[in-house]
């Protein structure tokens, strides 16, 4: 870990006050906690380095210019991170920086070996182990791939949950959607994302 | 498909640890019973896994220096903006609501000097008010100050007034008053004096025969261009001037029993002539007949019977009052 995240231990609501009177000190603390759990997570969503690295700048940009509006209605992991997913997801529909480059016609130039360990994966014959799924460059491109092809908010979900490891009561807070609607989203999307992966090696 | 639907929101709940302790057993129980679900189960699971297993991207180096930059720049322009564009609306406000004060102000004064003219003391106001300039003016003294014939001024209770009369057929008009004067054996006619298209007639004499002349001069009257009467104000040295009079306004205006009925009588003819300049349409009117829409005058009446609308045997005569009006005759082109 470049920044030593794991080795900040300081009470969340000490640094926000602390953040709220102008202490720079508690800014720099309070980015380094979070900056890449957030880059990574907008990172998955607009799949894109230059544009995570913009939209990541904004989102600390927007988190303390705001943070003596922050209310603590919810927490501020859910508060930092709603502000991280808006703005990507609008610059997901505003479509102004997206990878232009066609997903689809890239299919061809995955290498077999890459597909043939996915379709091991997927059908479960004991083969591949997740672990060897992130040691594969080429595999980790084609998921990455397949999760642009969902929708925003299917994307949103999948990768709150299964990326930031989310509990769908935060995903909930995060979307301002009823937990009814994370359940039937995220299923949703896993299923779509099941069936945009099962299309590269059929 | 609901219940298939259903069973996948199940079942990913399941992968996710969000089911109750029930919701829990009653999947198990199915996953036990059912190779289906418990394919779709592994179906879902791997999905996630493989989600999962992507690599955790960590934020460049310098993201807090990107990030502290941002701020700062933010700082010295965006609040230096927002300062300047709040001043800047402030002062734009400010001068809105300045202009709008002054806007209702001036609407205010406008309103109240119409109204103070129409209901105010004429001696206050009439020298402020251009309206009333323009139409029931107030004149300057005339050159012809009224005497009795031992030079002295004449009672303040007696009627002093001017009439000026303009007209395009000055030769036949004035002789024709000449005449009239002549025949009603006005006794103080002080006389007369002709100079360039212009006739003074100053008269002293009683209501009875200023009425009877008036009578005469009925039969002429819409052969004057104008008739304007100058009602004298003795308190303040003033006149009240009617403009557009006819003979029977003057005999109204004269046969008032007190000097300050005859101002009253006066001024109310003058505030008709205000009120009609300012009836809505007027100059619209005007514009469309083609005149100009400066000539506010009462048109004159047109009597339509034999009779005489002034008696020539007033009972104030009795009363021994002498009148005095100069009638000054003018031609017009």
């Amino acid at each position: 870990m470049r920044s030593g995240t794991a080795n900040i231990n300081i009470d969340e609501a000490v640094l926000i006050e602390q953040c709220r009177r102008g202490d720079f000190a508690a800014m720099e603390r309070l980015i380094i906690k979070y900056q890449n759990r957030i880059y990574n997570v907008i990172l998955k969503m607009c799949a894109n380095p230059d544009d995570a690295e913009e939209l990541t700048q904004e989102t600390f940009v927007k988190i303390l210019e705001g943070i003596e509006n922050f209310n603590g209605r919810s927490s501020f992991y859910t508060w930092a991170f709603r502000i991280a997913v808006n703005l990507t997801i609008n610059h997901c529909k505003r479509g102004q920086k997206l990878v232009t480059r066609s997903i689809d016609a890239e299919d061809s130039e995955y290498n077999e070996q890459a597909k043939t360990q996915l379709k091991e994966f997927l059908r479960d014959d004991g083969s591949s182990e997740p672990s060897a799924v992130a040691q594969n460059r080429e595999l980790c491109r084609i998921i990455v791939d397949s999760l642009s092809k969902l929708d925003d908010t299917q994307r949103a979900v999948i990768v709150l949950r299964d990326i930031e490891d989310m509990s769908y009561a935060q995903i909930a807070d995060v979307l301002d959607i009823e937990l009814g609607t994370v359940k039937s989203r995220l299923s949703r999307a896993r299923s779509c994302l099941r069936e945009i992966l099962e299309a590269n090696f059929q | 498909m609901k219940e298939n639907l259903n069973i996948d929101e199940m079942l990913n709940g399941f992968i996710d640890g969000e089911l109750t302790v029930r919701q829990q057993t009653e999947i198990q129980r199915l996953i036990r019973h059912d190779p289906q679900v418990e394919q779709r189960l592994r179906q879902l699971q791997r999905c996630k896994m493989l989600v999962g297993a992507l690599p955790r991207d960590e934020a460049p180096d310098d993201m807090l220096e990107r990030v502290k930059a941002s701020l700062e720049r933010r700082t010295l322009f965006g609040d230096e903006t927002e300062d300047f564009s709040r001043q800047k609306g402030a002062k734009h406000l400010l001068g809105r609501r300045l202009l709008t004060v002054a806007a209702m102000v001036g609407l205010i004064i406008a309103l109240g000097a119409v109204i103070y003219s129409i209901v105010a003391p004429e001696s206050v106001s009439e020298k402020s008010n251009p309206l009333r300039r323009e139409t029931g003016r107030i004149a300057a003294r005339p050159e012809h100050i009224l005497t009795d014939f031992a030079g002295r001024p004449v009672a303040a209770t007696a009627f002093r007034g001017r009439l000026e009369l303009k007209t395009a057929d000055f030769t036949a008009v004035d002789a024709f008053i000449r005449r009239a004067i002549e025949d009603n054996g006005i006794s103080e006619y002080l006389g007369s004096a002709i100079q360039n298209n212009r006739s003074v007639y100053t008269l002293a004499c009683g209501r009875d025969i200023l009425n009877s002349l008036l009578s005469d001069m009925e039969n002429i009257w819409p052969r004057f261009s104008s008739a304007t009467l100058f009602v004298e104000q003795d308190r303040l040295g003033e006149e009240i001037a009617v403009a557009g009079v006819s003979p029977l306004r003057i005999a109204e205006v004269i046969g008032q029993d007190s000097y300050e009925k005859r101002i009253e009588a006066a001024k109310k003819f003058a505030a008709m002539n205000e009120v009609n300049a300012l009836l809505p349409g007027r100059q619209v009117l005007a514009a469309i007949d083609g005149r100009k829409p400066l000539s506010i005058t009462i048109p004159r009446p047109v009597l339509t019977s034999g009779e005489k609308t002034v008696e020539k045997s007033s009972r104030r005569a009795e009363l021994g009052e002498k009148v005095q009006l100069i009638i000054i005759v003018a031609g017009s082109r």
